[in-house]
């Protein structure tokens, strides 16, 4: 077959509509994730027993179901039992920053627990308040070690931005899908935005890997 | 909130309907342990292996293929193999064949970088020795190499199983029949989408929850024995 090219260009308006619903996805998932993260991961460190139960469970809960699974049932029955209209963008994307917590939590409760006990103990015998000692001593080492997993999270939650194509939020997978089927050229668009996906994901991967051998040379 | 929703949920309808529910569920699991062998095991090691070539012809195209089934998007992967491989290649695929190749090779290209590392971390007096000893390239893989890779790449493959679980919810955007594809057909000929969505998402977890549990448990065993 002929590989028709110019159909992508003659239908880019279409696609860059699909690519803005992607980013708008992804910005409203990654605040949530980030906040309700770093609560969850407070959570875990107050040395309370409840709390570190309580946000565990949490973790398992969204880890092991499946996103697809949790996508649906958000977007069919939230708004049936709390009587509201929403759309699937925001019920997909808030589901998708549930999930995103889940993972930046422990990526957050791994980065402090790498830091070193002495440099924690040091702080505290120099009589640092839990202010300063967060601000100057954990954070900064905590937060260089935490940056490859969080550009490695980044590229899935990317991915996973596609999955709202399921309960029909036009973002760019479903966008191409729409066109493919439209034209009767799923090979140019899907092949597209497989390219499209590719050259973003692709990078950010190389760099978070790049980061990651530095950190273990250190 | 709407508390009728609660009083009034239908548990004939989840009673009826769970034979289908389960049927589905099983599809995730065959999938899953599909893709885990022919694709985490069996494909994920050759292209580790090709990884490794000394030949450049070898291992560009498999670095190439790896890195693009690892940065694109499952759901892209599972459409483009049902829409467009077929137009480029001539082969007729149903919805599962398609659905289980794109899991395969996503799953290879995850798995292969998993078993490479494994591979690297085999001491290089090990090759050297395989092949000092004259050996042939296939007995060094084979008796000396893979053994030892093994015990260092089966905690991590262990702990890929739950995202292939996981990973085979989204092949439901084909036409095949798993949990959400029969939660999706029950709910819309019954209009009980909380019953129904709800038991799926039940069992989902629930499946989730035993590989993750189990999971653990193999990779702690195996980290223990290695120690």
């Amino acid at each position: 077959m002929e590989f028709r090219y110019q159909i992508i260009f003659q239908n880019y308006p279409l696609l860059i509509e699909g690519f803005w619903i992607t980013v708008q996805v992804t910005l409203i998932a990654l605040t949530l994730g980030v906040t309700l993260g770093a609560l969850i991961c407070a959570m875990r460190l107050t040395g309370s027993r409840t709390l570190d139960r309580l946000a565990a469970s949490y973790i398992v809960f969204f880890r092991a179901t499946p996103e697809m699974v949790l996508i649906f049932w958000g977007y069919f029955c939230v708004p049936l039992i709390f009587q509201m209209k929403v759309s699937g963008l925001w019920t997909g994307s808030i589901t998708l920053g549930l999930v995103t917590a889940a993972y930046l939590a422990e990526i957050f409760r791994a980065g402090i627990k790498a830091v070193p006990v002495g440099e924690v103990e040091a702080a505290i015998a120099l009589g640092l308040k839990a202010f300063p000692k967060w601000r100057f001593v954990i954070l900064p080492q905590a937060l260089r070690l935490m940056i490859p997993p969080l550009v490695n999270y980044f590229t899935e939650l990317l991915k996973n931005t596609t999955l709202l194509s399921g309960i029909g939020v036009a973002e760019l997978a479903l966008q191409a899908y729409l066109l493919g089927g439209q034209t009767f050229r799923y090979v140019e668009f899907l092949s597209a935005i497989a390219l499209i996906y590719f050259a973003i994901i692709f990078p950010l991967s190389l760099l978070s890997r790049q980061l990651e051998h530095r950190e273990a040379r250190r | 909130m709407d508390w009728t929703v609660i009083t009034s949920f239908d548990f004939a309808v989840i009673w009826r309907y769970l034979p289908a529910l389960f049927k589905g569920l099983w599809t995730n699991i065959v999938l899953t342990g599909l893709g885990f062998v022919a694709g985490g095991i069996i494909l994920g090691t050759l292209l580790a292996i090709a990884n490794l070539s000394r030949f450049a012809l070898i291992r560009w195209p498999s670095f190439i293929f790896v890195e693009f089934w690892r940065a694109t998007p499952l759901l892209v992967q599972a459409i483009w193999m049902h829409f467009a491989f077929p137009v480029l290649s001539g082969l007729q695929t149903t919805p599962f064949q398609s659905a289980l190749l794109a899991l395969v090779f996503n799953v290879s290209a995850y798995c292969s970088e998993i078993i490479r590392a494994g591979i690297l971390g085999v001491p290089k007096g090990q090759f050297e020795a395989a092949r000092s000893l004259g050996l042939p390239a296939t007995v060094m893989w084979l008796k000396i190499v893979l053994p030892q890779a093994v015990k260092i790449v089966i905690p991590p493959l262990i702990g890929t199983i739950i995202s292939i679980f996981k990973a085979t919810a989204i092949l439901s955007v084909l036409a095949i029949n798993d949990v959400m594809r029969a939660a999706q057909r029950i709910s819309s000929y019954t209009i009980k989408p909380i019953e129904i969505y709800t038991t799926a998402a039940v069992l989902a977890f629930t499946v989730g929850l035993i590989i993750t549990v189990a999971g653990a448990k193999l990779e702690d065993r195996f980290r223990r024995s290695e120690a």
